[in-house]
């Protein structure tokens, strides 16, 4: 494979010069000798005939055939033969791609390192970009980076609960902003952490189409992990991460209780922190609250700038659902978008969902839309925010995580004082935090008596004026909840 | 709105409209049923923004109206009442008031006006199918539809009236089925286009073998009038792969087999099959074929079907339930197999324009 070092080329002269081009012809001539020994005469002709390599250059078994029914029937029946004739034919080792001629142009996996590249599998998100390709090219790159194209700085409303952080994530995406590495964004569900991220990425790659950018969740970074430690490739795998130019790390808060990923991400980050990498990272608790995390990484998290997002106000909260109406491009009267502002105030999906629900029934209902109507409409949501939305699940599970027991032992019979006693600071704080009767309280904890609840309430109230230890727990798990 | 209904007749109405609505919405009034009570009878209607279905169950009304009521809830309460004669009369605020012998209920419904209609299809084109053409032809293709929703083009029943023929194609990747039926219709009214699956059962459950449908067609939604029935769907939005590209040309072997013997053979087979290779071994010999399953950890089954065959000897192996699946749909006593190797697609014909293409699996012996 030739390392071309421009790295980027126009794609279209790249595919009609496929055949032309000495090393893909041969490559593909390989590869096509050994799949006509797989695959048989009528399907070989039928499926491989007038297919070609595309973009070899940058990155290995990228196939473009003739029609999206080809497409389908190779990667239903003939991805195994495929990838075992690379492997056979022409010795590269890589997860085969069926494309449509002239319909798609793939994102390229970082073009100078194809060949390693192939050894580490497909699956590390490295892009480098195209700097002609602006527009829908663009758009698709960062869709394979897993980017939603809409998620930029234009489409964020900023309000008072944001401004900060909407500087700080614009200061480090126009790179004004070093220091403020690592970014650590924190925020309760669906308040735009993700979007700011999102949007810092796009103005990256929008800065410097080379730049390395990798973007992803913790999730992910954690199964990319134990796949690496499985097949035994962990130095691809490092090698994948810690030469990026940036890298962008959501929900951060699924590494707690992963001990290796842990180990294997405070080496990456220091890694990047040491070479003066923009890290990002975006957090569903403050870094001290996410249970079971290494207290060195808790500190290096706070090493750089934390920055925190808050329940959108009022105004904003108008402002993003005219926003929203602008691009769907529905109209509603003023009283009702005020209306549904004042009803869901907690949360920017819930707020979208809602305007969504009133959008699309005035879209299929002729009557004009009232106030009432909307009331009727968000019933359900519009509960889920009035109550208090604490339930017994998530007091025991919060409760068996602080405490480190099953969550099953909530519901046992099991009695050892290690259990009993979590279990009863549960029914206690189920009691103090729901608004549930004593006998609900004790079905849910394995079908208990009530007055067994009424003890264990006694005892963890007495427990929580002598015991220091006990009262802070119980602050904490409260706190906890109560976010 | 009042009126009498005899119980086995609202059932019926209720049961036919009832399966498309989904126990999920997002509306609360897309749970309930649309009845409309007129001189007609009742006009039942539901659906789920995407399909919907409206049907007539005959009815004595005494006082014309019409309201909305929760469908499921109330199919089982009609179901269990008592006496084979009910009365219904719904208020001004939707409150309906069940009688039946000893009994009452009381539910509560929603404005009709809530109820997002069915769309219009006013200057649609039109298409005379005969119902027993349709109906097989569906029986014969469906059970090819792909569940994998990221193809959503294969999601339903490629419909193409073309050349005086209407054609019906169901792929998933493996397999293909389709059926060519001659047909008489305008060549103005030329198209094709994507039944989605859950209107494609729907249909199924409201064809019978005679009789005649209607088809209306607009932009992107298509009306079936079955009787007093309608069904209406969205189209599936997209280009439909060419699959004629799937169908081999040339075979080298022909055997013409008993569907019902091949069918039963095979069921009894497949209890052998594993569950991780999950496949029949078909062998063919001097007029016999061996249809073999095994397992490395149960056991092995094996039998044999006299054939008429002089060709070479080979084997080949399929997926047992993608075999199965057109020889259930079919009703003809003799089937045709045309095969080229062990590893090009099979071909299952019948003396009809049906046509079957199944991708074989590999043998690793």
């Amino acid at each position: 494979m030739s390392s071309s070092t421009d790295g980027v080329t126009n794609h279209e002269t790249r595919n009609e010069s496929a055949n032309e081009s000495g090393s893909e012809g041969a490559i593909w001539d390989k590869v096509k000798a050994k799949l006509s020994e797989y695959i048989s005469g009528d399907a070989f002709s039928r499926w491989f005939k007038n297919a070609e390599l595309i973009g070899a250059d940058e990155q290995p078994g990228i196939v473009g055939v003739q029609s999206d029914m080809h497409q389908i029937w190779i990667e239903t029946n003939y991805m195994d033969e495929l990838r075992a004739a690379f492997a056979e034919g022409a010795g590269i080792h890589c997860s085969p791609k069926v494309i449509v001629k002239g319909q798609e142009v793939p994102a390229l996996e970082e073009p100078k390192q194809a060949a390693r590249k192939s050894r580490a599998g497909e699956s590390v998100k490295v892009v480098t970009p195209d700097p002609t390709g602006k527009g829908v090219a663009f758009e698709r790159r960062l869709k394979r980076l897993g980017i939603n194209p809409e998620l930029d700085f234009e489409s964020f409303v900023v309000g008072d609960n944001s401004q900060f952080a909407h500087a700080a994530c614009s200061a480090v995406a126009h790179q004004e902003g070093r220091s403020f590495n690592p970014l650590f964004i924190h925020g309760r569900a669906g308040l735009g952490k993700t979007h700011l991220m999102s949007a810092v990425a796009q103005q990256l790659l929008a800065n410097d189409p080379k730049a390395k950018v990798v973007f992803l969740t913790a999730e992910h970074f954690a199964n990319e992990f134990i796949e690496a430690v499985r097949k035994g490739n962990l130095d691809a795998f490092r090698k994948a991460y810690r030469h990026a130019d940036a890298m962008l790390i959501d929900d951060i808060q699924f590494l707690a209780g992963k001990e290796r990923t842990q180990d294997e991400f405070f080496h990456t980050f220091n890694v990047l922190l040491n070479s003066q990498t923009q890290v990002i990272l975006t957090c569903d608790r403050p870094a001290p609250e996410i249970q079971t995390l290494d207290p060195r990484l808790i500190s290096r998290f706070e090493s750089g700038l934390t920055v925190e997002l808050q329940p959108p106000g009022f105004e904003t909260r108008v402002a993003i659902l005219r926003r929203k109406m602008e691009q769907w491009k529905v109209e509603l009267e003023n009283n009702v978008v005020v209306h549904i502002a004042n009803s869901i105030k907690s949360n920017v999906r819930r707020l979208e969902g809602a305007l969504t629900r009133v959008a699309s029934y005035s879209f299929l209902s002729s009557e004009p839309m009232s106030v009432q109507k909307v009331d009727e409409l968000l019933g359900d949501l519009v509960r889920d925010e009035n109550t208090n939305q604490i339930t017994i699940e998530q007091i025991q599970k919060t409760v068996a995580d602080y405490y480190g027991i099953n969550l099953g032992d909530m519901r046992s019979r099991r009695r050892p004082a290690s259990i009993a006693f979590p279990r009863q600071v549960a029914m206690y704080l189920s009691r103090s935090l729901t608004k549930l009767s004593l006998v609900e309280i004790g079905d849910a904890f394995g079908k208990r008596d009530h007055g067994t609840v009424i003890h264990a309430c006694k005892k963890v109230k007495a427990d929580m004026e002598t015991d220091v230890e006990v009262r802070g727990g119980v602050e904490k798990l409260t706190s906890q909840l109560e976010r | 709105m009042k009126f009498r209904i005899a119980k086995e007749a609202f059932l019926d109405g209720l049961q036919q409209v009832q399966h498309v609505v989904s126990s999920r919405t997002t509306l609360p009034i897309l749970s309930n049923v649309l009845i409309e009570a007129s001189d007609e009878g009742l006009r039942l209607t539901t659906t789920d923004l995407d399909v919907g279905v409206s049907g007539v169950a005959a009815a004595e009304v005494s006082k014309p109206g019409s309201t909305t009521l929760p469908v499921k809830r109330l199919v089982n309460i009609i179901r269990e009442l008592p006496s084979a004669e009910i009365e219904v009369s719904v208020d001004a605020k939707n409150v309906a008031s069940i009688k039946s012998g000893p009994s009452f209920f009381k539910i509560i419904g929603l404005p009709d006006g809530e109820f997002p209609p069915l769309a219009d299809f006013k200057e649609a084109k039109e298409y005379h199918i005969p119902q027993a053409i349709f109906r097989n032809g569906l029986k014969k293709t469906s059970y090819a539809i792909s569940t994998d929703e990221t193809r959503y083009v294969l999601n339903g029943i490629f419909a193409s009236f073309k050349e005086g023929k209407l054609t019906l194609v169901a792929t998933d990747g493996r397999r293909l089925a389709m059926v060519d039926h001659e047909l008489e219709f305008p060549s103005s009214h030329e198209v094709d286009f994507i039944v989605p699956t859950k209107a494609v059962q729907e249909l199924q459950r409201h064809l019978s073998t005679e009789g005649e449908l209607l088809l209306k067609l607009s932009d992107n939604q298509v009306c079936f009038e079955i009787g007093s029935s309608v069904i209406v769907s969205k189209l599936i939005e997209g280009n439909y792969p060419n699959y004629r590209q799937v169908i081999p040309g040339e075979s080298k072997e022909r055997l013409t087999l008993s569907r019902e013997q091949l069918l039963e053979t095979t069921r009894r087979v497949s209890l052998l099959s594993s569950e991780k290779s999950n496949s029949v071994k078909l062998t063919f010999g001097h007029n016999t074929v061996d249809v073999m399953a095994n397992s490395p950890d149960i056991g092995e089954a094996n039998e044999t079907l006299e054939v008429k065959y002089e060709g070479k000897e080979f084997s080949i192996a399929f997926n047992p339930e993608f075999l199965m699946a057109p020889l259930k749909s079919l009703e003809e006593d003799e089937i045709h197999l045309d095969l080229i190797d062990e590893m090009s697609p099979g071909v299952l014909r019948t003396e009809d324009a049906f046509l079957y293409v199944l991708m074989p699996m590999r043998v690793t012996s």
